[in-house]
């Protein structure tokens, strides 16, 4: 391995295949801390805690009356939140498979749902362009703030440790700074589909329906990197980092994964990649730890673990 | 009293104590009445204590400040007792019995007696009527005789009121007055005849032809009586409600108002008819009778004024005057004949009056050769005139201006002897030296400028120029063109404004025409200076307020006919559309666009998060309310504290103070502040950082994690674990570095991480207290917890004292959780389930990959600047 050689080949060797969803799968997120297990929320209303090195189905955790278009997992593995369309953020305690909690207050479906560093907070970004911000310590039924700056559909959303991204259908990424106490949006033009930022928070990679991926500067909104090639017009399609943030992955609207060296803005070989999904390519997250991992999830309805061959040797 | 006089009056048999002894007959001052209340109405009250009590007792004046006038009982509309409504009855079958409401049901007895009051007046004006009470009774006699049956007549009388003599009518009465009857002495018989003989209608003017008393000249019965005075008419002058001409009298002929005719004819002619009239259609010859018609007055169209005339206009005291609307028949019982056999109509009587015919006078024979001359006429009877010159006469008013002679003028053609002061001039009261004076000077001038003195006499005084400020002048240049008509006019006019704009004299003055006077030219000056500051355009200061408009606005096009637009039309308003749309995006959205990402595209706002979210987040609450500074001391700490909590890394210095005892802080919020040791006594922490800032030994750090890693023995290191460990607890190092320490990029020396040691020892000391106080197995979790983390530092601490760079962020977690659970139990619960472990058993164990850790560590410091971009990368 020789890591300071540019960026790492993407892993492309299909590890495992999860295929129980019935319908699309909207969300497919790592756990947290060793990240062995993905969680999974589909159109079949459902969501999938998943083994990834074995690519068995653990459990099934069915409570949405609506599809699941997001998952948030927290810090300690032991409950996670998901929302979708009913309107409500659903807390589920991972053992015993139930919901703890349901957070209703949203107008509209809930595209995205993230909590923060010690999961004592909720937030969720809606269709009714509000991003609100539960409290998982007190029992107040109330969100502790609601955002309204958005125009329209909150999309996504990251809660840093000090600060709250998100991206919305009307063009902006906002990052509500809680230290500073100021809210700093970014105008893209085109509606955000995701919105990751980098480790250091200093950047932040922005996908728009406008077929770019941008990466941005945090403290002056200006944009870095272009990376294009992909399709991406018309559906939410979560681009994310390679692993040590030297790439950057998306899949597209096509079922291709495509991958960029994060400095120079070139596609990585193959160009253009081979089509490993049937239909487009919803979420796509790389490994935390794991430099030969990744996952992405598609709306044809299967979730593919991908590894390098080395990795996936064992 | 002295004891003497008191000793004199004991021997004298007085008793002094007694009253009358003791009796002072000094008054000083006003007594004040008794305390007790005496029965004595009339006793002296003061002013302010008099009080105004109606006849019921009540207390009528509270002063405005107690509410004013009473009413009810204390202003209430109930009574002592209470106010109880009045409950309701039906009245559905006493509704006969039940009287109509009336306006003093209403009335309280104050207001029924000013009703009364104001009756009791009314009543009286009522009777003091002078003259109604006999007009009245003339009326409504006139009336009721005509109309209406005797039965009603007597039913009415018997019914109204009896009428009431004025008081002047009952005076009269009392003397001796009756109805009918003039006032005055009583007459003879013959004086009396005298008077109906005289008497005259009070509104024609014509002879009285109404009632005369008749009685026969020569009856000697009557002749023995003397009788009352005829009755006066009173002449009542009719206001002047209609448009007829003055002295114009309704009804009747221009020579029937002259009184030249017989009262017989003046009656006007007879309508046949009577009524269907209007007072716009002329009578029609079938109406008027034509039969009963004096020629004189046939053409007189009098139908509607005679009706208009019918009111009775004169006033008889006492006497019924004949009634006129009433057609009298004039009861001729000997049928009459025209003179030409025709018998006339019944009810008409032949007039015996000849037709009167117009004069005609002949024309005076003109003699042979005569002129008109009307002048000879009109200057017969003007003697006064001798000049024949009506020529100003004849002269309108606007002409007689223009010609401008002057009052000498005037005076001469009036023949008027000329003043002797008139031509005077100022001239005349000077010197003589003064006038040589002036004359070498008029003459030396003359030379220069040549302002010839074509006008005899004194010389005009040299022409003023109408002075103009130069900014106002060269404003008016460019401004408007006033005498645009007249282009000569406007060329004079721009050369005085050059002129006075150029005051070095570079352009010349403005030359007087030579056919102008001095005076028009003075006077065109004058104008012209007025016409510039006029005319000037608004100032610069003003000017740059308004803009002129552009366009001038037309108003919409129209096109005849039904609209189809062509084919360019819509290519034009798709291409306004689109250019409108281009102007409508902002330019955030425009720079966008063109991708041009940056300080364009991005918008900065405060926003206020909310407090308990800051709380969440462990983060300062950002511009804290002013409620904050309620208590400074312990507001930093605190806020320290937490930020120490899950962002040890965010401010060094202040996760110094806080770690040094970190539990501290938070205790110390909740004690309530001594008053003891308020100000910089009340933080305990402060001046500690400052006090124990310094740099453990190396040995002391050894002597930690030697000592831990030696008591986790019984623990085997596991290599996956220890490989999931150390690698997720890279990226937390980077929590949030503000974009300056990026920018710097310095390498992590030992002084930035190094505080962040001596709270992990202080802490461990600390919570291990307070741990012991409180619960021991909690503790004993925790304790291998952090036992197995430090045990993983511990195998990377092997490497070497550099590679402590790695190991102190994983740390942080760990600590932050320990504090969370030291500072409320409840979170521990969820600590017990431990799912992490849980995930692992249910999982086949994965071997960790084959990276020895020391590669790991390189790669990693590696890519510290080369695999992860930053920001600055790309700058």
């Amino acid at each position: 391995m020789a890591p300071s050689r540019g960026p790492q080949p993407l892993a492309r060797t299909l590890h495992a295949t999860l295929e129980n969803h019935k319908g699309g799968v909207n969300v497919a997120r790592y756990s947290k801390g060793t990240a062995k297990y993905v969680l999974t929320g589909g159109q079949d209303r459902t969501v999938r805690l998943w083994n990834a090195n074995a690519g068995t189905e653990i459990k099934t955790f069915a409570a949405h009356g609506y599809e699941v278009l997001s998952i948030t997992v927290s810090q300690d593995n032991a409950k996670f939140a998901s929302s979708g369309g009913d309107r409500s953020v659903f807390l589920w305690d991972v053992a015993t498979g139930t919901t703890t909690r349901r957070l209703s207050g949203h107008m509209g479906k809930i595209y995205v749902v993230e909590f923060n560093q010690d999961a004592t907070v909720v937030a969720s970004g809606s269709f009714d362009s509000t991003v609100r911000l539960w409290d998982l310590r007190a029992q107040a039924r109330l969100p502790i703030q609601i955002l309204d700056e958005a125009h329209d559909a909150v999309q996504t959303l990251h809660v840093g440790p000090t600060y709250i991204l998100c991206g919305s259908v009307d063009g902006h990424v906002r990052t509500y700074d809680l230290r500073m106490g100021e809210l700093r949006s970014d105008f893209l033009g085109h509606p955000v589909a995701s919105v990751v930022p980098t480790e250091d928070s200093q950047t932040y990679l922005v996908a728009t329906l406008d077929n770019h991926i941008r990466l941005m500067d945090s403290s002056t909104g200006k944009m870095l990197n272009d990376f294009t090639g992909h399709v991406n017009e018309s559906y939410r399609t979560r681009a994310c980092f390679g692993y040590a943030e030297a790439s950057v992955i998306s899949g597209d609207e096509n079922g291709q994964i495509w991958a960029w060296d994060l400095l120079d803005a070139k596609p990585l070989q193959p160009n253009p990649p081979p089509k490993v999904h049937q239909k487009l390519i919803t979420w796509t997250e790389h490994h935390p730890t794991d430099a030969g991992e990744m996952i992405t999830a598609s709306a044809d309805g299967t979730v593919k673990i991908w590894r390098h061959p080395e990795n996936s040797a064992h | 009293m002295t004891t003497r006089l008191k000793r004199k009056l004991g021997e004298l048999g007085v008793d002094t104590s007694s009253r009358k002894a003791n009796e002072n007959f000094c008054l000083i001052g006003t007594p004040l009445p008794p305390l007790e209340k005496s029965k004595d109405t009339g006793e002296f009250v003061p002013l302010w204590k008099q009080e105004v009590r109606d006849e019921k007792g009540r207390r009528r004046l509270h002063g405005a400040f107690t509410g004013g006038f009473s009413a009810g009982y204390f202003n209430t509309v109930g009574s002592k007792e209470g106010w109880t409504p009045a409950t309701f009855t039906s009245s559905r079958n006493d509704r006969a019995k039940k009287a109509a409401m009336r306006p003093e049901d209403f009335m309280d007895e104050e207001d029924i007696q000013d009703l009364k009051d104001n009756r009791t007046i009314v009543d009286t004006t009522e009777e003091m009527d002078f003259m109604g009470g006999t007009q009245a009774e003339l009326q409504g006699k006139s009336v009721d005789d005509s109309e209406k049956d005797p039965i009603t007549r007597a039913l009415e009388t018997s019914l109204l009121p009896a009428p009431k003599d004025s008081v002047g009518a009952k005076m009269l009465k009392k003397m001796g007055w009756r109805l009918g009857q003039g006032i005055g002495p009583r007459i003879s018989l013959k004086q009396r005849k005298l008077q109906d003989t005289q008497a005259y209608d009070a509104l024609t003017g014509t002879r009285y032809s109404g009632t005369t008393l008749d009685l026969p000249e020569d009856d000697e019965e009557a002749n023995k009586h003397t009788y009352a005075p005829r009755d006066t008419p009173i002449l009542v002058v009719k206001r002047k409600d209609n448009f007829h001409g003055l002295g114009y009298v309704p009804g009747r002929s221009l020579q029937d108002s002259l009184g030249n005719t017989a009262a017989g004819v003046s009656k006007g002619p007879k309508l046949a008819g009577g009524f269907g009239l209007g007072a716009l259609n002329d009578a029609d010859e079938d109406d008027l009778d034509v039969y009963d018609h004096d020629h004189r007055s046939s053409r007189e169209r009098v139908a509607y004024d005679h009706i208009n005339g019918d009111d009775d206009d004169t006033v008889v005291i006492g006497g019924r005057s004949s009634k006129r609307n009433v057609p009298a028949p004039r009861s001729s019982s000997s049928v009459q004949h025209f003179r030409d056999g025709h018998p006339v109509l019944t009810g008409f009587i032949l007039s015996d009056h000849p037709v009167a015919e117009d004069k005609w006078f002949p024309l005076p024979d003109v003699p042979a050769g005569w002129k008109p001359d009307p002048k000879r006429v009109w200057s017969k009877n003007k003697e006064n005139i001798q000049t024949p010159a009506p020529v100003p006469h004849a002269q309108p008013h606007a002409q007689w201006k223009k010609s401008q002679i002057s009052a000498d003028q005037r005076g001469s053609i009036l023949g008027e002897a000329p003043l002797q002061a008139a031509q005077r001039s100022v001239f005349d009261y000077m010197s003589e030296k003064d006038k040589e004076r002036i004359k070498r000077i008029t003459s030396g001038l003359k030379g220069a400028s040549e302002t010839g003195s074509s006008i005899p006499g004194p010389p005009p005084p040299p022409v003023s120029l109408a002075k103009l400020e130069p900014h106002i002048a060269q404003a008016a240049l460019r401004g408007f063109q006033p005498f645009k008509s007249d282009p000569v006019k406007q060329a004079r006019y721009n050369a005085y404004l050059l002129s006075q704009a150029n005051t070095d004299g570079s352009s010349p003055p403005l030359k007087r025409l030579p056919t102008q006077a001095a005076d028009e030219f003075q006077k065109e000056l004058e104008d012209y200076a007025k016409a510039a500051s006029l005319f000037k355009p608004m100032s610069g200061a003003m000017a740059g307020r308004f803009t002129s408009a552009a366009v001038i606005e037309a108003g919409p096009k129209i096109i005849e006919g039904l609209h189809t637009p062509s084919e360019e039309e819509i290519a034009e308003k798709e291409a306004q559309k689109k250019k409108e749309e281009e102007d409508r995006i902002s330019p955030k959205a425009h720079a966008a666009k063109m991708g041009m990402y940056g300080p364009l595209t991005r918008e900065t706002k405060p926003w206020q998060p909310a407090k308990l979210l800051c709380k969440r987040f462990g983060v300062k609450e950002p511009n804290p309310e002013p409620e904050v500074s309620t208590e400074p001391m312990a507001g930093p700490s605190s806020s320290a504290a937490s930020a120490s909590f899950t962002h040890p890394e965010f401010d060094q210095p202040v996760a110094t103070a806080a770690g040094k005892d970190d539990t501290a802080p938070s205790q110390q919020i909740d004690k309530p502040r001594d008053l003891a040791n308020i100000g910089l006594g009340e933080d305990e922490t402060q001046g500690q950082d400052t006090l124990t800032y310094e740099r453990p030994s190396m040995d002391i750090f050894k002597a930690i994690f030697a000592s831990d890693s030696e008591d986790s023995d019984d623990e085997t290191p596991d290599n996956d674990d220890e490989e999931d460990v150390a690698a997720p607890a890279k990226p937390k190092e980077t929590g949030f570095i503000s974009a300056t320490t990026i920018l710097d990029d310095t390498p992590i020396d030992m002084s930035t991480f190094k505080p962040t040691f001596i709270p992990r020892e202080g802490k461990n000391k600390k919570s291990k207290d307070d741990d012991k106080a409180k619960e021991k197995k909690e503790k004993k979790d925790k304790k291998k917890k952090e036992k197995k983390a430090v045990l993983v530092s511990f195998e990377v601490d092997e490497d070497g004292a550099d590679t402590l760079e790695v190991k102190q962020p994983k740390d942080r977690p760990k600590k932050k959780r320990k504090e969370k659970i030291a500072q409320d139990g409840q979170d521990h619960g969820m600590w017990a389930t431990k799912p992490p472990d849980e995930f692992a058993n249910t999982t086949p164990e994965i071997l960790a990959p084959a990276v020895p850790p020391d590669q790991d560590l390189a790669s990693s410091q590696a890519t510290g600047p080369k695999g992860r971009k930053r920001a600055i990368d790309f700058m």
